[in-house]
């Protein structure tokens, strides 16, 4: 476990190296939360109601920026091993006393923490100024569980996604696909209860909205029994993609191939 | 002009060619692409379903400002590829092989890469403009008239941000921000904005240029319209031509060797 979290941490300080640059990168989420106050302000006015299905203005906006904290700072750990898969350097990483996707959890979680440390503080500061102070303390341990959970699921589908290398040429299509339908299918620019009845029921069935939906609906409003709903969708699609993680790993170290040169 | 004209001709034979080498991944990235665009869409679908008008903005005028961005975003990069990495090129010292080419430098680092995946968007584009339900042959004309409009103050926006590298040592970061910014500008409604929202997206991030402007045009011939998108193109071109010729007087040699494939 120590060498883990060593290689975390090594992450994590490289990450802090150039602290400008990280910055700069993460003022992107001023730019969306601006964009999405602009649309719900409108968009609540329109509908000339404080409440759209229970969430108002204030939780929309809370909502988002959680949502867009994760999108944002989620692991990219599909072109990381992609690229490793490509190249040979996965050779490397093999023979090392240490096991492959536990590196990469590590190496995603250094790079994934301060990234969204730094999101949720410039995105918050501007939705605290635009709709209001942040959502009551008392939701945030339940949303804080439930982001580890969203943030592992990522891992879980964006590795499967990286080691499609060892099977097709290229993961690009694969990520772009999963990336949108986390959008639609998480919530993740218009919250889950704003769809349909029937829409609402596929996206809760599927992994994708315990990695969106889940911790920012638990953020911005939170309950006895919406919380155990969420735990429990987590702890069940965590297994069912984290046994097709280590399946797919262990079919993949059989296929691979290493040219020397 | 006619030679630089040839010259840009088989720049893009050659570059299509290297592109379609790796036939499968070129068209599995189109098709990707396009799906991922079709996908993206379908929030906007569920958002106009659950709220019809957003000021006057529905979900035909979306089909249509989605089609010219997606359209002129997949042009600039079939065309001129290099313009989102142009900042890397200029850090990296990888300006010295063009200079030493009897070719405008700019002209020539712009068009030497194809973005395989930027054939589904250019695609996508036509197809989001059938499926608005306000198609018809001279409207089809003026899609793409719009569309190159739009594509020049593509390219000049991420040009002018980009030259940012010659006084300012680094590339990426303003890249991947500006393309973030123009796009997501414009693709949402422009009636979201307000007056001084708007002067920003005419002036400093020319959003509006890549999208409401041209997808008005489409709607419905205007002399003025077009006017503006000449006006807006070319003076965005001619500033951002200016701005990179000043930033090459400051441009120093690197060691490095530079091979082109």
């Amino acid at each position: 476990m120590n060498k883990y979290l060593a290689i975390c941490k090594i992450n994590l300080l490289n990450s802090l190296v150039y602290p400008t640059e990280l910055v700069t990168r993460s003022a992107m989420i001023l730019l969306f939360m601006w964009i999405f106050f602009q649309l719900w302000h409108i968009t609540f006015v329109a509908a000339g109601s404080d409440l759209i299905n229970g969430l108002s203005l204030h939780d929309t906006m809370w909502y988002l920026l959680l949502a867009e904290t994760l999108e944002l700072g989620r692991p990219r750990s599909a072109r990381t091993i992609s690229e490793q898969v490509k190249d040979g350097s996965i050779a490397y990483l093999l023979n090392k006393p240490y096991n492959f996707l536990l590196f990469q959890l590590s190496n995603g979680l250094g790079d994934s923490l301060p990234r969204m440390g730094i999101l949720f503080l410039l995105g918050g500061a501007l939705v605290w100024a635009m709709a209001g102070p942040p959502p009551d303390l008392v939701n945030w341990p339940f949303a804080l569980i439930a982001l580890v959970g969203a943030w592992l699921l990522h891992f879980f589908v964006n590795s499967l996604i990286g080691l499609s290398a060892f099977v097709v040429e290229e993961v690009a299509p694969f990520e772009w696909l999963y990336q949108k339908l986390v959008f639609i299918l998480g919530g993740m620019l218009i919250p889950l209860d704003f769809y349909p009845v029937w829409l609402q029921t596929i996206a809760k069935s599927l992994p994708f909205a315990y990695m969106m939906y889940g911790p920012a609906r638990l953020f911005v409003q939170s309950s006895l029994s919406l919380f155990p709903q969420i735990l429990f969708g987590q702890l069940l699609w965590l297994v069912v993609l984290g046994g097709l993680l280590i399946l797919v790993f262990s079919r993949g170290m059989k296929r691979l191939a290493i040219n020397g040169g | 002009m006619l030679r630089e004209l040839k010259f840009l001709l088989s720049l893009f034979k050659t570059n299509l060619a290297a592109a379609m080498e790796y036939r499968v991944a070129f068209i599995s990235q189109s098709i990707g692409m396009i799906l991922n665009d079709a996908v993206y869409f379908i929030v906007w679908i569920i958002f106009f379903d659950r709220f019809p008008s957003i000021r006057g903005w529905q979900l035909p005028d979306m089909f249509i400002v989605f089609g010219i961005a997606a359209s002129a975003f997949g042009l600039a990069g079939l065309l001129f590829g290099n313009a989102f990495n142009l900042g890397e090129i200029i850090v990296n010292g990888r300006l010295d092989y063009y200079l030493s080419f009897p070719r405008p430098t700019l002209l020539h680092v712009l068009a030497s890469r194809v973005v395989p995946s930027s054939f589904g968007d250019f695609l996508y584009g036509f197809i989001s403009y059938s499926a608005s339900g306000q198609f018809s042959l001279d409207g089809l004309g003026r899609f793409f008239v719009g569309v190159c409009l739009a594509m020049t103050v593509f390219l000049a926006f991420l040009v002018l941000v980009q030259s940012l590298a010659f006084w300012m040592g680094t590339g990426g970061v303003f890249s991947s921000m500006a393309i973030n910014a123009i796009i997501t500008f414009a693709i949402y409604p422009i009636t979201l904005f307000n007056q001084s929202a708007k002067v920003i997206l005419f002036l400093v991030i020319p959003a509006a240029f890549m999208g409401a402007v041209p997808a008005g045009f489409v709607k419905a011939f205007s002399w003025s319209t077009l006017g503006l998108m000449l006006i807006g193109a070319a003076g965005f071109m001619l500033f951002a031509i200016l701005v990179f010729q000043i930033g090459l007087k400051r441009y120093e040699s690197g060691s490095a060797i530079q091979i082109e494939v």
